[in-house]
């Protein structure tokens, strides 16, 4: 789904714009694939499986920073006002981010005594919870001064914020030995969320928006008024 | 799993914001079309005024210790009202520039464009400047300066009108 999703958003020339989303959506359908093959496959060892997944999480880590990066830029790159502000305080909030999620994981109560099973979930623990911290900051910083995003830039950005947060409740919960007799509702919750992200990202990338505004909104007369009246007295200062 | 029951309150709170955020900013979308522009006026003068050094200089030459920090806390009260007013301003004026960056004039857009800077750098000011009117509440005695948000709001004054006249030549806007 997400990999069709990819190849849609490329014919729609979402490329230019998205470079990032459309790597990430083709990236993560093969990882996906892949662990699937090798869980399936009889000479595929268990400790094999377990390295291909933490490969395949520390590039799906790497992606989505930079994916994160990418929507960071599409909303205030185009204004040199706020961007320069913007990118001091989300290095320090990712720094910080990152720091508690270290330490998080250090004192984390194991789930598991093989340190690439254990160490696999306390890394998508420390992921997610530097993605959702990074998501929520954007959110915040547009909202604070009320600028307005594309479509396709709050679309993506909504379904990174869903699957961050739900997964970082999943692995959470997992990595912190959780629910250890009924793991598989992790599982269908993680499911689930990855299936209604895909949604969401295809309801705002593929489906048409309604036309929205495109013609300037005046500005009244009467303020213009006042702001003549202003600058007369500024000028007769 | 005292970690976990933390990071799990964690997530479901920034989902709800997010959620909720998103929900606003589909929101504001869709009422940019009958956007209403309701921007408070500020009497720049009486601003000034309120900023103004010498005249906190005189006010406590020339009354007690006691009456000129009172004095002094309900200035900066209404400096702070002002500020509050001047960042609510430049929020309008920001959606009034993206929304104008939208049409297809390249005038229009380069002035739009100038506009939503200018009021997103006065913005950004207003923050600062409330920070330092609430430290300066502490301490009525020290000295503080607003002055950069003044010469920014009317910086996005001059923009908005350059705006405004592009948008609607035949609005006369007299500068003299």
């Amino acid at each position: 789904m997400l990999a069709c999703l990819g190849i849609f958003s490329w014919l729609q020339g979402l490329r230019e714009k998205f470079p990032a989303f459309i790597l990430f959506a083709f990236f993560s359908s093969a990882v996906q694939a892949t662990l699937y093959v090798a869980d399936i496959t009889p000479w595929i060892t268990a400790e094999n499986f377990w390295r291909i997944f933490w490969g395949g999480l520390l590039i799906d880590g790497l992606l989505k920073i930079i994916l994160i990066g990418e929507i960071f830029g599409n909303i205030f790159g185009s204004y040199p006002s706020v961007v320069h502000l913007g990118k001091t305080l989300i290095s320090i909030v990712g720094a910080t981010l990152l720091l508690s999620a270290v330490l998080g994981a250090a004192y984390a109560q194991k789930d598991n005594y093989h340190w690439l099973i254990s160490g696999a979930h306390l890394l998508e623990q420390t992921i997610y919870l530097v993605e959702c911290g990074l998501i929520l900051f954007i959110f915040l910083f547009a909202r604070y001064f009320k600028l307005s995003w594309g479509r396709a830039s709050l679309g993506i950005a909504l379904g990174l914020a869903v699957s961050a947060c739900v997964h970082l409740g999943t692995w959470a919960v997992a990595a912190n030995g959780g629910l250890l007799d009924k793991r598989y509702l992790l599982d269908f919750l993680n499911m689930a969320t990855y299936h209604l992200c895909v949604l969401i990202w295809c309801y705002y990338l593929l489906v048409p928006q309604k036309e929205a505004t495109k013609s300037a909104v005046p500005l009244p007369d009467n303020n213009l008024a006042i702001w003549n009246r202003e600058l007369e007295r500024l000028l007769q200062q | 799993m005292n970690l976990a029951i933390v990071l799990v309150v964690t997530a479901a709170a920034a989902l709800v914001i997010i959620l909720r955020l998103a929900v606003k900013q589909s929101l504001q979308v869709k009422e940019s079309s009958g956007l209403s522009v309701t921007i408070r006026p500020i009497d720049v003068v009486a601003f000034r005024n309120l900023t103004n050094n010498a005249e906190d200089d005189y006010l406590r030459r020339r009354l007690p210790p006691g009456d000129f920090r009172q004095v002094r806390r309900e200035r900066l009260r209404a400096m702070a009202a002002y500020i509050q007013t001047a960042a609510m301003n430049a929020a309008v004026l920001i959606r009034v520039g993206e929304a104008a960056l939208a049409t297809g004039d390249p005038r229009i857009a380069q002035a739009a464009g100038q506009l939503v800077n200018d009021a997103l750098l006065l913005r950004r000011n207003t923050t600062l400047a409330l920070a330092r009117i609430y430290i300066a509440l502490a301490w009525p005695n020290s000295s503080f300066v607003a002055v950069r948000v003044i010469d920014r709001y009317e910086q996005v004054s001059g923009s908005a009108m350059l705006l405004g006249r592009l948008q609607n030549p035949a609005a006369a806007v007299r500068l003299s």
